[in-house]
């Protein structure tokens, strides 16, 4: 409101104020030097309200008096966000300056050219400081293209008190997950009580979920050097796994209409066992009135056997429009959101993971935030999907295929060839 | 001569007249139909900076594209299921409220309801209804079953909502079709001793002929571009058993930023479209020459 109030006292014609006042989005910018530095920050709804990251941007103005900050709403659909940025950045436009991307968007819109070279945001106590695999995510040819902001894992609910009642300890391996899920469904006699719940729905969701089991297996991958690795013998024994779990009976088929919210709801009712999803769900499994208060517990997502335990990378990096006109603003609000100290208060107000290793072991951080201090393990070992700027595609194959290996329409062998054959095509695009 | 010049004149008035008209046209429809034929000729991903001129291998690559194929059967299959189910039903339901009867005016917009909300909505709706852990569905019918992610239930969940959103469209419009029918026919019949069936069948059901035709025509080509649904309840899935054509194309567009490619699947629908409309409308001449 202040900008806009700002820009009409500067402009001349009283019909300019008018139509100035109804558009405002779409006026051309005026001179840079008669006015105040404007630059606007596009990012998602943060959970939990607008509060903690409004206050951040009130600090940051009162740092910058010579700064006008205007924060702009995305929808809260990946798909939409993923939408809006690639239309707009298509058409060249700098309507906005400094953006929050999810991190599997990184690479596409660096290889597109629409990502300011971020190299300098990144110092090299930064990337001492940042886990692997955000870092891993930003990076394209050697070159940090945003700024790890805050980040997600894949981690494994389970149901304590079923678990302690029977006798078993948490799993390791998913042979561990289907004796102990297979051992508490016939002791509860409940027929209506589900085992292990994952996102299975044809979505990116599914290729999360898939990711932690594939990637456990040593050797199995999507994609390695640039080319398919989907019909490697190691990749398909994790697509075995993940049958095997549908097929066995430790996850009930109705997974494969599961996404995030409907797994989160049926294990927060206390109708499964184990679930797989991201750090938001334990607050909801914790508040007041929810079923299975105090009685969840977390742990890494358990492995192949002989395998390691892997959490698949999710979370938002930030990144400075190439058509900024305030490029070194742009790039100063980034270093001040990316700042130890913005994600601590980020991860304090929200419970945002941030991507700073050294905050997890600040004592603030584990009185307010235990959980999210307790996450650090399973950060740790946080892999990206595969990094490269055709992802988009790729998930396309992936997500259809990985569907019918979980559905059980496609065995895993055929699932991974016509995934290789996809992959392999959208991965030779560019060559000549 | 000042005829011919008046005439010209007056044509020229005419064109003057129609030109903002001709403008909207051409700026809206014409002019955004050349240009994603113009894109369907090329491969044109401006996130990588390709755009070049590739003739007809886009099309090519579609021919042999299982992906666009298989939505264009997914796509197929609904029409048929949906626009034969909704006429059934529709049918019946304008016969009901073709009678009198008391409430009728109330019964008449009541059946509209579902048609008046947005299919988004009506799809999310939907979406909580069948779930597979809380939906309402399953309880009332006492079953366990995997609505939306069952490959064979999942294309008939699409149709059911699709199905309970067009209907009353498909009723009003037959309802229409259904007034316009002398009543005196009816009697006339009723008087030679035909029975309900044969008066159906031999009176009711032959004059309704036109309008079924436009039911058919106007809900097979809204079905056959059918999304929202789609696109909310199974997102395409289980492994693209759902997936319609212009899912395909939306993903294609805007998901992997494959103009190209994208507007060639756009091009070969609105063909196949075109095609459906014209051995429609033939059918529908020949039974307004016969009626």
């Amino acid at each position: 409101m202040t900008a806009r109030s700002e820009r009409t006292r500067h402009a001349v014609a009283a019909v300019a104020v008018a139509l100035a006042s109804c558009a405002a989005r779409d006026e051309p910018a005026a001179a840079p030097d008669t006015l105040p530095a404007t630059i606007v920050f596009r990012h998602f709804p943060v959970f939990g309200g607008p509060e903690p990251l409004s206050r951040l941007l009130d600090e940051f103005r009162r740092e910058n008096p010579g700064l006008i900050v205007e924060d702009r709403l995305l929808p809260a659909s990946s798909d939409q966000q993923h939408q809006f940025y690639a239309t707009q950045l298509e058409a060249r436009s700098s309507d906005f300056d400094v953006f929050a991307l999810d991190v599997v968007w990184v690479p596409e819109f660096a290889r597109a050219g629409w990502l300011r070279d971020a190299s300098d945001l990144v110092s090299e106590d930064d990337r001492r400081d940042f886990f692997d695999g955000p870092l891993l995510a930003t990076t394209l040819g050697g070159k940090a293209y945003a700024v790890p902001w805050f980040m997600d894992g894949g981690l494994l609910y389970y149901r304590a008190d079923l678990l302690e009642k029977h006798g078993l300890a948490v799993p390791d391996t998913l042979d561990d997950l289907a004796r102990a899920t297979r051992t508490v469904i016939e002791g509860e006699r409940d027929p209506s009580l589900l085992g292990f719940l994952f996102q299975g729905r044809q979505y990116e969701g599914l290729v999360c979920s898939a990711l932690e089991i594939v990637h456990s297996v040593p050797g199995g991958a999507f994609v390695a050097d640039g080319r398919s690795a989907m019909t490697r013998p190691e990749t398909i024994e994790g697509l075995c796994l993940l049958r095997r779990l549908v097929a066995e009976g430790t996850s009930p088929a109705l997974v494969s209409s599961l996404d995030e919210e409907g797994s989160r709801l049926l294990f927060g009712s206390g109708r499964a066992v184990f679930l797989r999803n991201w750090p938001y769900a334990w607050s909801l499994f914790e508040a007041d009135g929810s079923s299975v208060k105090g009685k969840v517990g977390i742990a890494p997502v358990p492995r192949a056997a002989g395998g390691r335990h892997v959490a698949t990378l999710g979370g938002f990096a930030l990144g400075v429009n190439r058509h900024s006109r305030n490029p070194e603003a742009a790039e100063k609000l980034v270093r001040f959101l990316a700042s130890k100290e913005s994600q601590k208060s980020l991860a304090l107000a929200a419970g945002y993971e941030p991507t700073r290793r050294s905050l997890y072991d600040d004592p603030d951080l584990a009185e307010k935030q235990p959980f999210v201090a307790r996450l650090k393990t399973i950060l740790e070992r946080a892999e990206p999907r595969p990094v490269t700027p055709y992802y988009p595609m790729i998930a396309q194959a992936l997500q259809a295929e990985l569907s019918a290996v979980v559905t059980g329409l496609r065995s895993p062998e055929v699932a991974a060839r016509r995934a290789a054959s996809q992959i392999d095509h959208v991965l030779s695009l560019e060559e000549p | 001569m000042s005829r011919a010049r008046f005439l010209e004149s007056e044509r020229r008035v005419g064109f003057l007249c129609l030109a903002p008209a001709l403008l909207a046209v051409a700026a809206f429809s014409l002019a955004p139909l050349a240009i994603v034929l113009w894109l369907s000729l090329r491969r044109h991903m401006p996130v990588f900076g390709i755009s070049r001129f590739v003739g007809l291998d886009n099309y090519a690559y579609l021919v042999s594209d299982p992906r666009f194929l298989s939505s264009l059967g997914n796509t197929a299959y609904v029409v048929l299921a949906s626009v034969a189910l909704e006429l059934v039903l529709g049918l019946l339901v304008a016969l009901l409220l073709d009678r009198s009867f008391s409430g009728r005016r109330i019964a008449r917009a009541a059946v509209l309801v579902p048609w008046a909300f947005p299919t988004v909505v009506a799809a999310s709706a939907w979406g909580f209804l069948l779930s597979p852990g809380f939906g309402v569905v399953n309880r009332v019918l006492g079953i366990d079953a995997n609505w939306l992610g069952d490959p064979w239930l999942a294309i008939h969940a699409v149709i059911l909502a699709d199905v309970w959103k067009s209907t009353p469209l498909a009723a009003l419009l037959l309802l229409a079709g259904l007034q316009v029918i002398p009543r005196d026919l009816g009697r006339a019949a009723l008087v030679d001793g035909a029975g309900a069936a044969a008066r159906f069948f031999r009176v009711t059901l032959p004059l309704l002929r036109p309008t079924i035709l436009v039911v058919v025509l106007f809900r097979s080509l809204d079905a056959f571009r059918i999304f929202d649904v789609v696109y909310v309840l199974t997102g395409g899935g289980p492994a693209n058993t759902t997936e319609s054509v212009s899912l395909y194309a939306y993903r294609l567009y805007f998901q992997t930023l494959q103009f190209g490619t994208g507007s060639a699947v756009s091009i070969a629908s609105c063909l196949v479209m075109a095609a459906w409309s014209a051995v429609m409308v033939g059918l529908l001449s020949t039974s307004r020459r016969g009626a």
